[in-house]
């Protein structure tokens, strides 16, 4: 497949004007989420999917239009009536006949011309007993409703190396459906946390200190006493406050009140705003910056005991973050990035550039502690130091051992009915549990419809004597379930298409957070929970 | 929903076109209303008699058009007054390049038919504004996937002052989704009967407005810079000259003149992209949340054409930016909401204020947000903002004092030319 054509004079005007490329218009909605470093990521990915369903080619129509590298349909079947009348990425009665991975790749590919798609016409079961090496090829593999003996040993397969590629399983009958991604760890440097990094109110560095300390508040000029940005004024009163309390910040709630109230005391006139803003941003003054609790237990990780230079880079990164919050002043790296304020202009940008500047000074610090034996571009440097705040790292778990897992399976269901005795959590157990009896019952009898009392006896077989489950909640999951037990409904299917492509995309760009344990789903209540975490 | 049995509904297409939604049409499940009528019924009901309406055919339109025609809707109608942009095509999975300038309802409606046979879809290039009561009486279903705050109030209102107790038709459920980057939110809205758009104004997040002294004297950051090239320096250059936010020349120009500012007060990270941010107002959009808000949205008109099971009640909300979140609850009716509630609006200010500041406060409040309202009592007009001759013989009234001319608890209206209703308001001095 080809890229667009570009005349000389488009790519000219282009680099005079900054105005974007073709590519960059084509994916601008989405680049204001994951940047250049996210789309550079999704375009090196390669992703298997297994079976041309209705539910798979509606996850990869949201993984080829925002720009994936590469994806296979691995589907050896031709196109039925029935799944002619349920997928978009079937041309109806003309495909009717062919090869499913034909058509869905051919009808795919025309979302995005700069993605490879490739039909695999091979059998999995067979791919599996003879060239299980046939999955390394790929980053990512999904599968939906696939047989339980091969999901069990495809899993097995991809979990049996941490290098193997990530595996996503979907499962879905009716209105009911729920995914698991399976990995063995990741690390996400770019977690787009809402919670802001310290402005170290608390602690300032010697030129931010010397700075609120060197203001002349009383004899200013008005109208620069109104544009002290708010950061200013804090480091001073704290400074002040400090002085009168044997050098301790405001600790208890009448404490804080009363300091709130000398920095009201500090205005001039009433109406300046930077003081009531000020007055507003108060806790940053005593909350004390430390490492976050999150972050420094991300230091006990077994892989910064055992570092080597060919260990990921984000463990020498961690490595060199924990160094440096063991010197002084004990805190992460300064942020070099200021919120807005009241302030002209002056003010603030010279505000600024003290933060940017101690940044700068301090990430010069951090780079001198990563390991000489690795070479880690600049970029990646700068962005973990960014992020120092919010960087994670998640252990995953194999595909269905929740469900052999007793103990925690009996915790979880226990946990379900503490938390919510109407029902509605214990609810999202029962019907994962039943997804499960589903494909087990499928498995036994492949040619017989599954009864609800076919359904029920299975769930209790995989509880054993020992688990109760709420009797109602799982009278009414496995009711839906052998209601329409291979309905692969067409909204159910775009519902997963978004979630499970939302979360490979999370997976791929490392960036934002993905879903742990198994996600459940129920549209009729409209519902969304997770268990197994 | 009546439901008329005339004919086999699986006489069109297939055998076994519909395999899978069958299954949930021929059998109830533990959960469904007793009133369901399993089998040909339902069918023939959602197949042949069921007229839809989706208003908007971009992010969340094309998705909803393709999920309805897929669930066996077959005769869909679609409105949308835009074309079709190269940033579309991210997400927008029924246009291609070569669509690029042309209208989003044609070319949406034309690929659906095309691609699933026996589903009529009839497109309306134009606004929901071009469109009377007797239009949007004919559907059964309206399903609204729009990004503009302003049409989906007009909608909204439109449908609630079309209920008419008497005749249980002219209730037209409406079903809305909206999204934003990984998040979203689907709704259904029984028009009189449950919360409406309008009651729920004060959820939207508030836009960034930045004040003009900041842009006009303490520029900080780059979009500070941005708005002044837009705001101030635009019309001071170019007088009448309308600015196209579409017209990549215009762009350019904006960025030059917000960069150059930016250089004069050592202000870092002007950019083109930010710049067409700001002033275009841009909101992240991705295919996959919006695949999951019209999945929802969809689900909904299904299950209310069919049902086939319990309908939501009435808000869906997803975050889906640290693993799933999604939350389901009932949002409840406001008494005093302009357009479904009936009841006035209590509003106290003080008796120094000018009508000119009670506009202003009415054009803030996020539970009111009435851009350019005009204002009235039983006896007289306050300030009107059209037409021309009434706005010059109302305008001295501004200056005024409001308590000049409302007494103490005495009623106002406050009307908008862009909504279709009214709002009362009952003012006190404090
Ligand atoms: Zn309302």
């Amino acid at each position: 497949m080809t890229s667009e054509p570009q005349d000389i004079e488009t790519v000219t005007t282009a680099v005079a004007t900054g105005q974007p490329d073709n590519k960059t218009r084509r994916y601008d909605r989405q680049l204001r989420l994951w940047a250049a470093t996210g789309q550079a990521a999704l375009e090196s990915s390669r992703i298997l999917v297994i079976g041309a369903s209705a539910t798979s080619t509606s996850i990869m129509k949201n993984l080829v239009l925002p720009g994936i590298g590469h994806f296979t349909i691995l589907d050896h079947r031709e196109v039925t009536p029935e799944d002619a009348g349920n997928n978009f990425f079937f041309e109806g009665q003309k495909s009717i006949g062919k090869r499913r991975a034909d058509e869905a790749v051919r009808l795919l590919g025309e979302l995005n011309d700069s993605v490879e798609g490739r039909a695999d016409h091979g059998n999995v079961e067979e791919i599996l007993n003879s060239n299980p090496d046939y999955f390394l090829q790929f980053s990512l593999v999904i599968a939906h409703n696939l047989q339980p003996a091969l999901l069990d040993k495809l899993a097995k397969f991809l979990w049996s190396d941490s290098s193997h590629p990530t595996l996503m399983v979907v499962r879905s009958a009716g209105f009911v459906a729920e995914f698991f991604i399976q990995f063995h760890e990741h690390t996400i440097i770019e977690s787009h946390s809402e919670s802001a990094p310290s402005l170290r109110i608390d602690k300032p560095f010697p030129e931010l200190y010397e700075h609120a300390v060197s203001l002349d508040f009383d004899n200013m000029d008005p109208t620069d006493h109104a544009h002290i940005p708010y950061v200013l004024i804090l480091v001073r009163a704290l400074e002040d406050w400090k002085k009168l309390h044997e050098g301790n910040p405001p600790k208890t709630y009448a404490e804080k009140q009363q300091f709130k109230k000398s920095i009201q005391g500090m205005k001039k006139k009433l109406d300046e705003e930077n003081f009531d803003e000020a007055e507003a941003q108060a806790y940053r003054a005593w909350t004390e910056t430390t490492i976050p609790s999150e972050i420094s237990s991300l230091f006990q990780d077994p892989s910064l005991s055992s570092l080597t230079p060919s260990s990921p880079p984000f463990f020498h990164l961690l490595s060199a973050l924990h160094k440096f919050t063991l010197e002084p002043p004990y805190t992460l790296p300064l942020t070099s990035t200021l919120p807005d304020m009241r302030s002209d202009t002056m003010n603030y940008i010279h505000l600024q550039t003290l933060y940017k500047r101690r940044a700068e000074e301090e990430k010069a610090r951090f780079k001198s502690l990563i390991s000489k034996d690795v070479k880690i571009h600049d970029e990646i440097v700068d962005l973990f130091v960014k992020n120092a705040h919010a960087v994670l790292v998640m252990k995953g778990k194999k595909w269905g051992g929740f469900d052999e897992d007793r103990v925690t399976l009996g915790n979880d269901i226990a946990n379900a009915k503490a938390m919510d005795p109407s029902g509605k959590e214990t609810a999202k157990v029962a019907t994962h549990l039943v997804l499960s009896a589903l494909s087990l019952l499928t498995l036994k009898n492949p040619s017989s419809t599954p009864t609800a009392d076919a359904l029920k006896a299975e769930v209790l077989c995989i509880l054993g004597p020992d688990i109760e489950l709420s009797e109602e909640q799982l009278d009414v999951a496995v009711g839906e379930v052998a209601r329409a037990p291979t309905a692969d409904l067409p909204n159910v299917a775009a519902f997963l298409g978004g979630m499970v492509a939302q979360e490979a995309i999370k997976m791929i760009t490392k960036q934002y957070v993905p879903q742990r344990g198994y996600l459940v789903i129920d549209m009729i209540d409209m519902w969304t929970g997770s268990v197994g975490m | 929903m009546s439901i008329a049995v005339n004919g086999d509904a699986s006489s069109s297409g297939w055998q076994n076109q519909y395999y899978h939604v069958d299954q949930v049409l021929d059998r109830p499940g533990p959960r469904t209303d007793p009133s369901f009528l399993a089998g040909d019924g339902v069918k023939d009901f959602l197949r042949n008699q069921c007229k839809i309406l989706v208003i908007g055919a971009g992010g969340l339109g094309c998705e909803i058009l393709a999920n309805l025609a897929l669930s066996g809707f077959k005769d869909i109608h679609v409105i949308d007054m835009d074309t079709i942009d190269i940033s579309n095509l991210n997400r927008q999975f029924l246009f291609r390049q070569k669509d690029v300038g042309k209208p989003k309802a044609t070319v949406a409606a034309e690929f659906v038919m095309n691609r699933v046979p026996g589903v009529k879809v009839t497109p309306f290039y134009g606004k929901i504004q071009d469109k009377d009561e007797d239009y949007y009486m004919q559907f059964n279903l309206v399903i609204c996937g729009l990004d503009s705050v302003e049409a989906r109030r007009w909608i909204n209102a439109t449908l609630v002052n079309m209920v008419d107790p008497e005749n249980p038709e002219s209730l037209k459920p409406l079903i809305d989704g909206g999204t934003e980057g990984f998040k979203g939110q689907a709704r259904v809205i029984l028009p009189t009967i449950t919360s409406c758009y309008e009651c729920s104004l004060d959820m939207l997040n508030k836009q960034t407005a930045f004040p003009i002294c900041t842009i006009a004297n303490t520029p900080r950051l780059p979009e500070h810079c941005i708005e002044w090239a837009s705001v101030l320096e635009w019309p001071r250059v170019f007088k009448d000259k309308k600015m196209d936010t579409d017209d990549p020349e215009h762009i350019n120009w904006l960025y030059n003149t917000a960069s150059k500012r930016a250089r004069e007060f050592n202000i870092e990270g002007v950019t083109w992209s930010l710049t067409q941010g700001v002033v275009k107002n841009i909101i992240p959009a991705i295919a996959s949340t919006n695949a999951i808000i019209a999945a929802s949205c969809c689900n909904e008109a299904f299950k209310i054409a069919t049902s086939s099971a319990a309908y939501l009640n009435n808000y869906f909300m997803l975050i889906g930016t640290e693993g799933v979140y999604s939350y389901t609850f009932e949002h409840e009716k406001r008494d005093d909401c302009p357009v479904c509630g009936g009841q006035t609006m209590d509003i106290t200010i003080s008796r120094d204020w000018t009508v000119d500041r009670l506009i202003e406060m009415l054009v803030e409040r996020q539970d009111i947000q009435i851009k350019k309202p005009s204002l009235s009592t039983p006896t007289t007009h306050i300030y009107f903002q059209a037409p021309p001759q009434l706005e010059e013989a109302t305008r001295p009234n501004l200056e005024k004092k409001v308590s000049e001319l409302v007494d103490d608890g005495g009623e106002m209206t406050v009307t908008a030319t862009t909504l279709p209703f009214s709002l009362s308001i009952r003012i006190k001095y404090t």
